[in-house]
Formats: structure tokens, sequence, C-alpha cells
């Protein structure tokens, strides 16, 4: 599997685009240690393992919503959808306290440099899901006032599409991130090794499941309920 | 019927007669439009005269509903009309006569100038200041005209017709770490420019930055406080960072294709939205629904009133420091859902209102969805009442909090549940029905105080009177069509589509370029959600609108917020923030 290695410098010049720092990609980080050592590469394997396991349940996601798909995001978040069943239902209101933003709407010029300031804020581990239109391309937005994706400036980790998605969408896109984060590569210690961020390079959903869908030939009848 | 009918024009109209015998006949030009209500033009030195006799005038317009401009150069119907390269158009609406009034005032490229209308009707400030940031009109004495919407960093007028619509257009959007402070630093609040003191007396104040991301502000709005310990002196409401360009989109999506833009107006009115839109069309259009298609409408209207008073009611609860009533409210939502999604298709954003008609006829089975939704509901509300209303904590923080009168709501264009708490019964449904709500029989819930109380209790009664109104459609739902045998109607029939070849053609073309309308201007205004909300349209005898004008409740709800929490403490003001039920979309659109 190949990874995506980010490193971040501290002294990136004040005219560098967001998302600033260096970004490519590389082969697992851990293949190369395995050679070196077999004891000491099956102890940071596992350490990896449990580390992520521990990241993965307990994302807790920042309080921040920005239109019509925020709704479907709080809807996930309420009873009916229950998203503490996987770990994530503790919504913060601050960015210091978060570890995955969702950028649930529309993103805005006049809102970018905020958004932005708010990821900044933000703690390492952190990760971004972009969820719908809006955010992923701009969606049905080609208009003068709104960016096209998010993803012009903030790196994302998981795409949901949809306008809006429903909130069992959301729950999957918050599922991919956890297998995603369970292969991740970050620093174990900030004195110890090498100090860049690999994360896995994820299959596509749609190619995953292209056989499956287009297998599908029977659609409902929308006369019925 | 018709002698009614007549008599109502007659109410309607009788303004402009008044308006000639104080001004002179020669002085204006009267427009004849659909839009329902009388269209005056008049001289620019005149305005301010004529508006202080409107709003003097035996029966008077007590509310500036409206206030925007129209770029003219393009447009090329205009026989009869004043020459103008834009517009200036206020729209007034008078209690008495239950009718509105357009005023218009051309004015000439070359000097954008018209002096302001905030001394006359103090809601105008933010209008002027939108009219400024879209078109680039000076308002002449405007206390503080600055761009509204668009960033404070921008360059261009976006509504002129040589501004360019679609992002695509520009080069990609970038941002650089250096180019992320200027932004930033161009959105400081600087009490100065707001005439605000820093310290006074033994005081200083302290000014707190509340959004555009807070979680008591229901998505990206901000607003400037400035505080003398808990105690909110004055605050500076600040908006435009949900500015999705909505009227402009208007503008190159065919009449057809623009009515999923309406849905995310008020993205928590589904097809409510679609509503005021669609009906303005079919006055341009000239089509007369079936009582089938009417109904239906209203059924599903309805619904998505109480899905958003849901969502009002929990959220709302919760900004209080409730947590739990939110889980209960969601928990009806997705019963809501249920049905919406079996009859639509889809959760929040149907676009199932269709020109002519709805998208589908109703499903079979899909009256035992809504019976079951008819008796689950009331009690949950009674519930909602004794365990929410009746909790003391909830009354301490709401009985007698953010009060306004009925004449302050209509001075600052306050409507919908929100004036009725007030205590004025006025709701359109009743007022000038439309969409056959005249056949329904429901009651207008009202308040006593105008707090924070009877905005959160109002809502509770009118999902009761929604429900009435559903009952009503389920036991009557007329039979007949779901869309009207009209060339207009978008798309046709299909069965009439794969039997005539004429038919066919119009199909064609209708999904291709979309139908064309007659050149004309038509205006429609409903009971949304969350008050007034209306669509003014103008054709040019395109396939698209050559303007749309959205108005919307919630923008005049915020500008309200100053007169109501200064002298207030800051958690009234996150108590006032849920009670008036705003959505960001339907404030920037
Ligand atoms: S993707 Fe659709 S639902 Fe989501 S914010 Fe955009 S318009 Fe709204």
């Amino acid at each position: 599997m190949s990874y995506k290695l980010t490193r971040i410098d501290p002294d990136a010049p004040q005219s560098s685009q967001y998302p600033v720092g260096e970004r490519r990609i590389v082969d697992d980080p851990m293949d190369d240690q395995v050679h070196r050592n077999v004891f000491m590469g099956k102890l940071e394997n596992i350490m990896h393992n449990v580390v992520n396991w521990g990241r993965k349940n307990s994302l807790w996601p920042y309080n921040f919503g920005l239109s019509c798909c925020y709704v479907e995001m709080t809807t996930a978040f309420t009873a009916p959808h229950d998203i503490a069943r996987f770990g994530s239902e503790v919504l913060r209101a601050s960015p210091r306290q978060a570890d995955v933003m969702v950028i649930s709407g529309t993103c805005f010029i006049k809102m970018a440099p905020i958004i932005q300031e708010l990821y900044d804020q933000m703690l390492e581990p952190k990760w971004v899901i972009s969820m719908g239109s809006c955010a992923n391309s701009g969606g049905m937005y080609d208009i003068y006032s709104v960016v096209q994706g998010v993803d012009k400036f903030l790196p994302i980790d998981v795409y949901i599409p949809g306008c809006p998605p429903r909130p069992e969408a959301f729950l999957q896109g918050l599922q991919l991130l956890q297998d995603s984060i369970q292969q991740e590569r970050r620093p174990l210690t900030w004195v110890v090794g090498d100090q860049g961020v690999y994360k896995a390079e994820m299959p596509s959903q749609r190619e995953k499941r292209r056989d499956e869908r287009i297998a599908v030939t029977e659609l409902r009848s929308p006369d019925e309920v | 019927m018709t002698t009614e009918i007549s008599q109502a024009d007659a109410t309607t109209f009788a303004i402009v007669d008044e308006l000639k015998a104080r001004f002179g006949e020669a002085n204006l030009v009267v427009q004849p439009t659909l839009t329902g209500m009388p269209v005056v033009w008049v001289a620019r030195e005149q305005l301010i005269e004529v508006m202080r006799f409107v709003q003097q005038v035996n029966k008077p317009f007590v509310m500036l509903y409206d206030l925007h401009g129209v770029d003219e150069r393009l447009r090329m119907h205009r026989r009869g009309l004043p020459p103008a390269d834009f517009t200036v158009f206020y729209q007034l609406m008078s209690l008495e006569r239950n009718s509105e009034l357009m005023i218009k005032v051309a004015l000439h490229e070359d000097d954008l100038r018209v002096p302001t209308l905030c001394h006359v009707y103090l809601n105008a400030n933010w209008y002027e200041r939108e009219v400024f940031d879209m078109f680039g009109i000076e308002f002449t004495g405007h206390p503080h005209l600055t761009r509204m919407l668009m960033p404070p960093t921008w360059n261009g007028h976006p509504l002129r017709k040589d501004y360019p619509a679609r992002a695509t257009e520009f080069d990609p959007y970038t941002l650089t770490m250096e180019g992320q402070d200027r932004e930033q630093e161009a959105l400081r609040f600087d009490p100065e420019a707001w005439g605000m003191k820093r310290h006074s007396g033994d005081t200083d104040y302290m000014f707190l930055n509340l959004g555009p991301n807070h979680p008591s502000v229901h998505g990206v709005f901000r607003i400037a406080l400035q505080l003398d310990g808990e105690e909110v002196v004055d605050c500076v409401p600040d908006i435009g960072y949900h500015h999705r360009g909505a009227e402009k989109m208007a503008e190159r999506q065919s009449w057809h294709s623009y009515i999923p833009y309406t849905d995310r107006i008020d993205y928590t009115g589904g097809v409510m939205n679609n509503l005021p839109y669609i009906l303005a069309v079919e006055k341009l259009a000239g089509i007369t629904v079936t009582p089938r298609a009417e109904t239906i409408r209203v059924m599903m209207a309805e619904m998505f009133r109480i899905n958003s008073h849901l969502l009002f009611l929990g959220t709302f609860l919760q900004d209080l420091g409730a947590m739990s009533p939110v889980f209960y409210t969601f928990s009806d939502r997705q019963r809501a859902y249920h049905v919406i999604e079996a009859i639509t298709g889809f959760r929040m954003h149907p676009a199932w209102f269709r020109i002519g008609g709805v998208a589908h006829d109703l499903p079979r089975g899909w009256d035992r969805l809504v019976r079951e939704f008819l008796d689950w509901m009331p009690p949950r509300l009674d519930e909602y009442e004794r365990a929410m209303m009746d909790n003391s904590i909830v009354r301490e923080r709401t009985v007698g909090i953010a009060t306004h009168t009925t004449a302050e709501a209509l001075t600052w264009g306050v409507t919908g549940p929100n004036l009725r708490a007030t205590g004025l019964k006025y709701d359109l449904r009743k007022a000038r029905p439309y969409s056959g709500y005249e056949r329904f029989d429901f009651d207008i819930p009202v308040g006593t105080n105008g707090d924070v109380f009877d905005r959160g209790m109002l809502r509770i009664e009118e999902m009761r009177q929604s429900l009435r109104i559903i009952e009503q459609c389920l036991k009557n739902m007329p039979e007949g069509d779901y869309k009207a045998d009209h060339p207009l109607t978008t798309p046709p029939p299909r069965d009439k589509m794969l039997q005539h070849i004429e038919t066919l053609i119009t199909h064609f073309l209708q999904v291709s370029w979309g139908p064309v309308l007659k050149a004309n201007e038509s205006f429609q205004m409903i009971e949304a959600t969350k008050g007034l909300n209306s669509y003014y349209l103008t054709s040019d005898g395109n396939t698209m609108s050559y303007r749309t004008r959205i108005r919307t409740p919630s923008f005049a709800h915020l500008q309200h917020i100053p007169a109501v929490i200064n002298g207030g403490f800051v958690p009234d003001l996150i108590a006032h923030l849920g009670s008036i039920d705003f959505v960001m979309a339907d404030v920037d659109r």
C-alpha cells in the first residue's frame, strides 16, 4: 500500500499557499524498518496499531457547520442515528479539543480564511471530512462567492458525496476515516524517528463498488410507498 | 367571487389615486404588472416625500417590506417605463389595506445616487447596504454604507449585469498565509467605525466577537458585542458569511432548473421554498393548477413547517442548555422524513414542485403514512409543552426576555411567528390565501408578550395547526391530475408526451432550453416557516429570469437584534438568537 507523506515546515515563507508543507506519495515506511530490525519493527508495528485503534475509536468532532449539510450532520448525532456507537458523540465547541473537523456545507470565499484559522487552531493529530457536494467541489454553486471545493486550501481525508448526504452516508464516511486512521503512521514520540505523517492511500469507494452497482437492474418503483 | 376580487383590487389600487392627488399625475408613472400590487415610478427628488406620505396616509403603509435594485441596462422589454440604467425599488406593506405598494426610482449610470430612507423607515439600513454592495448604488446620508454580503476586500458589484456569475470564470481560489492574515485583519471589528466608545466614565468596555462560528449562532453569523460586564451595551450583527449568490444564479438557470436552488434558501423549509417561486412563475405563465396539485402542495408545505419547527424547538432548548429535547424532536423529524421521503423521494431538498403542478402523483399507500404521522405527533407535542415549556429553568430564562412590541416589530420588518408572538393576528395564509389555503380550517395562534417564551410556545401551537391542515388534506384529497394541462407546464404530463407529437416537442424544448415566459413582472409572497418569504420575478421574455429578488424573513429578523438586545445580558442574547429561528441561508441567500 502506498502512503502520503506530509511534513510540516515551521519556517514556511508567508507567501506559501495553503495547505502548507511538503506532500508526496511514498511506500509504506514500515517496510524499510522491518528489514533493518525484525524485533523492533514488529514492536513498532504493534505500537502503531494500538495507538491508531485508540485514536480512531474516539474521534471528537468539532462543532462546526456551514449550511444545509450541517443539519444532516447533526441528525447523525441524535437518537435515531446515534453516532455514539462509533465513539464520536463528544462534540467539542473549541477547535483545541477536537480531532476531526467536518466541513459540512458550502465554503464561501468570505468564510475560507476563518475556516483555515480554525483548522490551524486544532491540534495534531487532526483530520478533515468534506461533507456534501458544495464542500467537495462547489456543487451546484458555481458562483462568484463560493470556493469550488474546500480542498483548494485544506487537506481532506474523506469526501462524502450527496446534496446533502444522508446521515447514514455521514456515518459511513466516518467509518472510512476510521479505517484510514488504522493504517496511519504518525511519529510515536517527538524525540525518536521520522517526524513525518504517513497516511495510507485508501481505495476509492466508487471503483470498489462499481461492479456491484452496475449489477443492479431492478429499481424500486416510486408509485408505491 | 368576482366582485370580491375586484373590490380587493380597488382597495389595493386606491393608493395610486391618493398619490396622484398629492403629487400630480404627471409626476408618476404607473407600471402595469402581474405582481398584484400597484407599481409606481417616482422621481428621485420626490422619493423621500412620497415615502413620508405613504407612511402617514390614512391606512398607512407601516412596514418597509423590501428594498432592492435592478440593473436595467440589458432589459429589452421596457416600453412605457422611464429610461433607467439602474432601478431601486421599495416595497411597502399596509396591514389595514391588506396590500403592498411598490415604488421605483430610475437612476442613470453616471449618477448612481439616491437619498437614504433610513430616517423614514429604520430597517432600510441593511437593505441599502446590500444594494450598495451588489450594485454600487450610493445612498446619500446613509449612516454606515459599507459592504454587507461580500468581504470588505472585494472588488466589483456582483449583481450588475457585466459582472461574471461563475466562480470558474475567475482564477481558481487560492489562499496564502499572508492572504489569510490580510483577510482576517479586514474583518477585525473596529468599534470607532460604528461610533462606539471604548471607555465611558470609569468603565472600560469589552468587545466580544461572537461568531462567525459559534454553537449558538446556527451556522455562520457573527455579532460583535460591546460589553459592560455581562450587559450588552451595543451590538453589531455582521452577515454575509453564507452568501451563495442565489439571486444571480437565477439569471443563468432556466425557469425550471432554478427550482432546486429555491429549496436551499431556507434549508429547513424544503418544498415550502418552492411554493412562492412556482406560484410567481405560474402567474407569469398564466397557469391555473388543479385542486389536487394545490392540496398536495399545501400538505407537503405543512409537513415541512412541522419539520422546521421541530428543528427549531430542539435547537432552541439546546441553546438554553437543555441537552435532551433535541434527541426527542429529531426522532420526530425522522418520522416526518419517512413520510416526506416516501412521497417526494428526498429528505431535505426534494425540489418537488413543478411549474404547473408537482413532480409525481402521490404514491399508493401515502395516506397510511400520513395517518401514522398524524397519530404520532399530538401526544408528543403535549409532552413537549409539559416537559419543556413548563420547566422552571426554561421559564426563568425566557419569560419577559428580549421582548418587543407589535409596533416595533413592524418598524423592523419582523414577520411570521416572531410578529404573531407580539399579539398581532397576521398570517398570510388567512389574510391573503394562496394555493387554496382558503379551503382549510385552522387557527392563528398568537402570543401576548412578544418575549422568548412566547416565540417558543407559539411554534408548538403552530405545529398543532399544521397537523389540522394535513388532516384535512388527508381526508379531502381531491381527485384529478397532479399537473395542469397547459402548454407551459414543465415538464408536460408524461402520458400526453408519449402520445402527442406536439407535447413531445414541447417536452424536448422545455427540458433542453426551458420554457419561455412572456415579458412581465410577477410576485408571490407566502407565510413560510420563519415569516414572509417572497419572490419578485422580472421576465424579459426569455428562458431565464431577468432579475429574481428573494425577500427572506430572517434578514429582517437579524437586523432587529440590536434594538431588542441592547441593555440586556449575554445569556439573553443567546436565548433570543435561539428564539428567532433563523438559518443563515435565509439571511444571505
Ligand atoms: S451540498 Fe447541497 S445540502 Fe450540502 S450545503 Fe451544499 S447545497 Fe446544501
